[in-house]
């Protein structure tokens, strides 16, 4: 039998198998924490820092990733206050700044609440997410590329640049790279690139019941696991 | 020649991918870098898939990628060393052996490197050369030190 545990997510009480992660556990019961770097089923990193929490440990509020947090018996999780709202909105927009060239991108940024950016577009074609390194490693247990060098050097890579012996060629890694949904209008220009903001009007509701999953449509943009998994469960009730 | 070497610092650790770190240490220390079939072969015995040695080998900056020279020649242009003149001492060695920072000359004599700070700054500007320090440098010595290093005949160096 599996075990669970109890545990309070901004005031409510929740029970969850115990091992699984409090953001798992928050979209199981539809509390909305906005994730990037997250691939339902596989371990995760905490790379994208978008689905940061506070963890209430004796009157104190530590600000941690929740998709690398396990749940505890009585652990008490803020996701929705101020603090963490600010937040994740300033990482949203480092990463909307870096990548803007994506429709996932574009809509993590909105969804997280993303007005106006204040950093100059880069236009870079990876945010080093790791979701093709997880799905490459947890999925297939084949390790082709992963993560080389450190700092502004970080990049994906197979190793030496050469095609890979393991790659078998899959695909999996390009199925789950956000950079890959190409904007609604179309590819950005070099020197074009701007926060996209068209789907603000969308936010409305969410704006109104802040915290709970509202089905909104960005979350089919940026991959939530929302989406993914219903998906998969109408395609295998 | 090359398998025998790696041959001996892969002994009694084939199949402990914990003892990745340590065996890439030993064979920078042994060949001076740490090369693409060394990599391959260290992957093979380990039993550590080859992205995951490069991904090491890539990020520590204690792991050179590229073959480096017989004299390895750091520069330190931390703050303390920087404000006391480092990147003329730096421009007197890049332009002395005409090669950019982190190049081997076509001679294999000399690498030139530089860091943030070796924790010096006393003695700043410090240049360490194969390992010993230089302290309170400037161009005039540097030219001088490059000049005497380059005069020994090459069987002076014990390393590789």
């Amino acid at each position: 039998m599996v075990q669970k545990v109890t545990i309070n997510i901004d005031g409510m009480s929740i029970r969850a198998p115990k091992g699984t992660s409090v953001l798992d556990a928050a979209l199981e019961y539809g509390i909305c924490i906005p994730h990037l770097c997250h691939v339902p089923y596989l371990s995760d990193i905490g790379a994208c820092r978008l689905c940061i929490v506070e963890h209430v440990v004796n009157g104190r509020a530590k600000i941690t990733t929740s998709c690398t947090l396990l749940v505890e018996e009585g652990m008490v999780i803020l996701s929705n206050t101020e603090k963490v709202r600010k937040l994740r909105r300033n990482i949203a927009e480092l990463i909307v700044a870096e990548a803007p060239n994506s429709r996932a991108i574009q809509d993590i940024a909105i969804r997280c609440g993303v007005k106006e950016v204040r950093y100059p577009f880069r236009n870079n074609d990876c945010i080093l997410c790791g979701r093709c390194v997880q799905v490459c490693t947890g999925r297939y247990g084949v390790k082709a590329i992963g993560f080389v060098g450190r700092g502004k050097d970080r990049r994906v890579e197979t190793p030496f640049n050469l095609h890979s012996d393991l790659c078998r060629n899959c695909g999996a890694c390009i199925d789950v790279c956000p950079m890959t949904v190409v904007p609604c209008d179309g590819p950005m220009k070099v020197g074009e690139e701007r926060l996209c903001g068209k789907c603000e009007p969308k936010m409305a509701f969410a704006e109104e019941t802040p915290g709970f999953c509202v089905w909104c449509d960005l979350g089919e943009g940026f991959q939530c696991e929302r989406y993914t998994l219903g998906v998969r469960n109408q395609a295998y009730p | 020649m090359t398998d025998l070497k790696l041959a001996s610092i892969l002994e009694g650790r084939r199949s402990q991918p914990h003892q990745l770190i340590e065996v890439l240490q030993d064979v920078q220390e042994r060949y001076g870098y740490v090369s693409e079939e060394a990599m391959r072969g260290v992957s093979r015995e380990l039993g550590v898939p080859l992205t995951e040695v490069y991904g090491v080998a890539s990020f520590y900056k204690a792991f050179s990628l590229k073959p480096r020279g017989k004299n390895i020649i750091t520069v330190c242009t931390g703050t303390a060393c920087h404000v006391r003149g480092s990147k003329m001492i730096l421009n007197q060695a890049t332009g002395q052996l005409g090669v950019s920072p982190g190049e081997m000359t076509k001679d294999g004599l000399f690498t030139i490197e530089h860091v943030n700070c070796i924790g010096a700054c006393a003695l700043g500007p410090v240049v360490t050369e194969n390992g010993s320090c230089h302290h309170h440098m400037n161009p005039g010595m540097m030219r001088k030190l490059i000049e005497s290093l380059g005069d020994r005949s090459p069987e002076d160096f014990s390393h590789g």
